[in-house]
């Protein structure tokens, strides 16, 4: 097939998504599948139209949950983390028992939450922020121990103060790292949010799936479905565009991301 | 004893030490007790001359030199440097250029320039000034606004010896500056180094492992031991100034580094 070219990954992806959505409409339409398991992709946006009061009202509540626990888990976990990373000492105490509650599914404590903070937003909030820390705390962590030592010696030599140490090279040079574990712990909070809120609540994108569902309305499930994927694309967006704002000068440096973020996921599975 | 130095008023009379080392030694901790590092170093270097120091591998040459940058404190002895004792980094008086790039990679060329100044809070306009000025000095005029990835090797030390010498300090420790570039690089930059240099009437300790390279930057070389890190001998090196690279070709610079390599080598 000379002469062809061929056709970029992007408008590939494209097209698997058109395609998608055409099987999405076409399956339930030609009988393969039973209505109640997808229906079919408009009925499904219908009804979110007809019901669009509702469903606003709950992403609502599940993005302002989402926000909260997004400002736990980052401050808590930044926080933690340059400590944990920063200090020997705490490192080679608390970074073992860190990375092995990393493994543990938190979830099973989600039952613990609501007895301690009912069944509102407060339980979510904690559990999400608690299930988005670890990567958030452990990336921190790994970001400041892999600073080159080079880095920090030449700053000495230019006569910086260990606040300027601290300022001018540390929270620098840790940046990218850092940033790959909010990225990974805030997509973890949309989870713990959602998934919380499909166990036990009264409100919220998770709450209306687990609803819908008990009443065997697929469409408005996937209505759910559609409204949470809408969430975690924007998230994703959103992050992206930070990070490609933050890291000008990490155009050529991918290899160092790369190595770090390596260094992050043996720690995780450690 | 050849290091009983005497041999600083070679230039002129009045010449003053820029760096004096007194009865310097040190021992680190070790895994299986104390390691003596260096012994009993005596080194006394007059101002504006360019020595280098030679020696086998864990001889001890960085460890002095970071005693010297005031990065590390020695066991005993002292390090005066313009006649006060160098306890701390300090900037004004000692530069320092590090065997690999350690720029900044977040900060442009420009930016890692004036790091020093920055840390000293001078006000931007007298930064930027500065910065450009020293970019300009070490060939890299226009590129002060790439960042470090953007650079080859030979820029980014270029790049950080004007970071060295930013705020202007009588004395320039060169830790293997070269040591990561391929030859020709290597050499040009050698070359470049003493075009800066006789610009600068700075004082520069400079380490290498390249014999070729020690003759031909240096006023004197320095040859230290195996550890523990002693001065075993002071060489001397009389070639004409400016050089040239025909010089390496000539029976004296293969004398000298002859010299220098038999000391090395029948060291264990």
């Amino acid at each position: 097939m000379t002469g062809m070219t061929r056709p970029s990954p992007r408008t590939v992806r494209r097209l698997i998504g058109v395609l998608i959505l055409v099987l999405w409409e076409a399956i339930p339409r030609l009988g393969i599948l039973p209505e109640l398991f997808i229906p079919p992709l408009t009925k499904t946006l219908h009804v979110l139209w007809l019901d669009r009061a509702i469903y606003a009202a709950a992403l609502l509540v599940t993005v302002y949950e989402v926000a909260i626990a997004m400002l736990i888990a980052c401050g808590a976990g930044i926080l933690i983390g340059s400590i944990v990373g920063g200090v020997a000492g705490v490192r080679r105490l608390m970074l073992p028992v860190f990375s092995s509650l990393y493994a543990v599914p938190i979830v099973i404590l989600y039952p613990v939450f609501t007895a301690w903070f009912g069944i509102g937003s407060e339980s979510k909030i904690v559990f999400a922020g608690v299930y988005g820390f670890f990567p958030v705390m452990l990336s921190t962590a790994a970001g400041i121990r892999t600073i080159d030592e080079q880095y920090l010696l030449a700053a000495r030599s230019m006569g910086a103060s260990l606040p300027q140490l601290i300022t001018r090279v540390v929270i620098p040079a840790s940046i990218p790292t850092v940033l790959s574990g909010l990225r990974l712990g805030g997509a973890l909070t949309i989870i713990g949010v959602v998934v919380s809120e499909m166990l036990t609540s009264a409100n919220g994108i998770g709450y209306l799936v687990t609803k819908n569902r008990t009443t065997l309305d697929s469409p408005r499930v996937f209505a759910a479905i559609i409204v949470i994927l809408a969430l975690s694309v924007v998230y994703d967006i959103a992050v992206r565009a930070i990070e490609r704002r933050t890291l000008v000068w990490q155009a050529a440096g991918r290899r160092d991301a790369g190595e770090r973020g390596a260094v992050l996921s043996a720690q995780a599975a450690a | 004893m050849q290091h009983v130095a005497n041999l600083t008023g070679e230039r002129s009379g009045a010449a003053k030490a820029a760096v004096e080392v007194r009865g310097l030694s040190h021992v680190y901790a070790g895994r299986d007790g104390a390691v003596p590092a260096l012994e009993n170093i005596e080194l006394k270097v007059p101002a504006g001359r360019f020595i280098v120091i030679v020696g086998p591998s864990g001889c001890g040459k960085t460890s002095l030199l970071m005693m010297l940058a005031g990065l590390r404190a020695p066991s005993a002895g002292t390090i005066l440097c313009d006649g006060r004792p160098i306890s701390q980094p300090d900037p004004t008086r000692v530069g320092v250029v590090f065997q690999e790039a350690s720029l900044y990679p977040w900060l442009t060329a420009v930016e890692n320039v004036e790091f020093p100044l920055v840390l000293k809070h001078a006000p931007r306009a007298e930064r930027r000034e500065r910065a450009g000025a020293m970019l300009n000095l070490v060939g890299l005029d226009g590129f002060g606004s790439r960042y470090p990835h953007e650079l080859s090797g030979g820029m980014k030390q270029r790049v950080s010896i004007a970071r060295g010498l930013v705020q202007d300090p009588p004395v320039l420790l060169m830790d293997e500056p070269f040591a990561a570039l391929d030859e020709q690089t290597r050499m040009t930059m050698g070359h470049e180094l003493l075009s800066i240099w006789s610009q600068t009437s700075k004082t520069v300790v400079f380490i290498t492992h390249s014999l070729t390279e020690a003759v031909y930057l240096a006023d004197e070389v320095v040859v230290m031991s195996a550890r523990p890190g002693r001065i075993l001998d002071r060489i001397t090196v009389d070639l004409p100034r400016p050089r040239t690279y025909q010089m390496m070709a000539t029976d004296v610079f293969g004398a000298l580094r002859e010299r220098i390599w038999l000391q090395i080598r029948t060291t264990p």
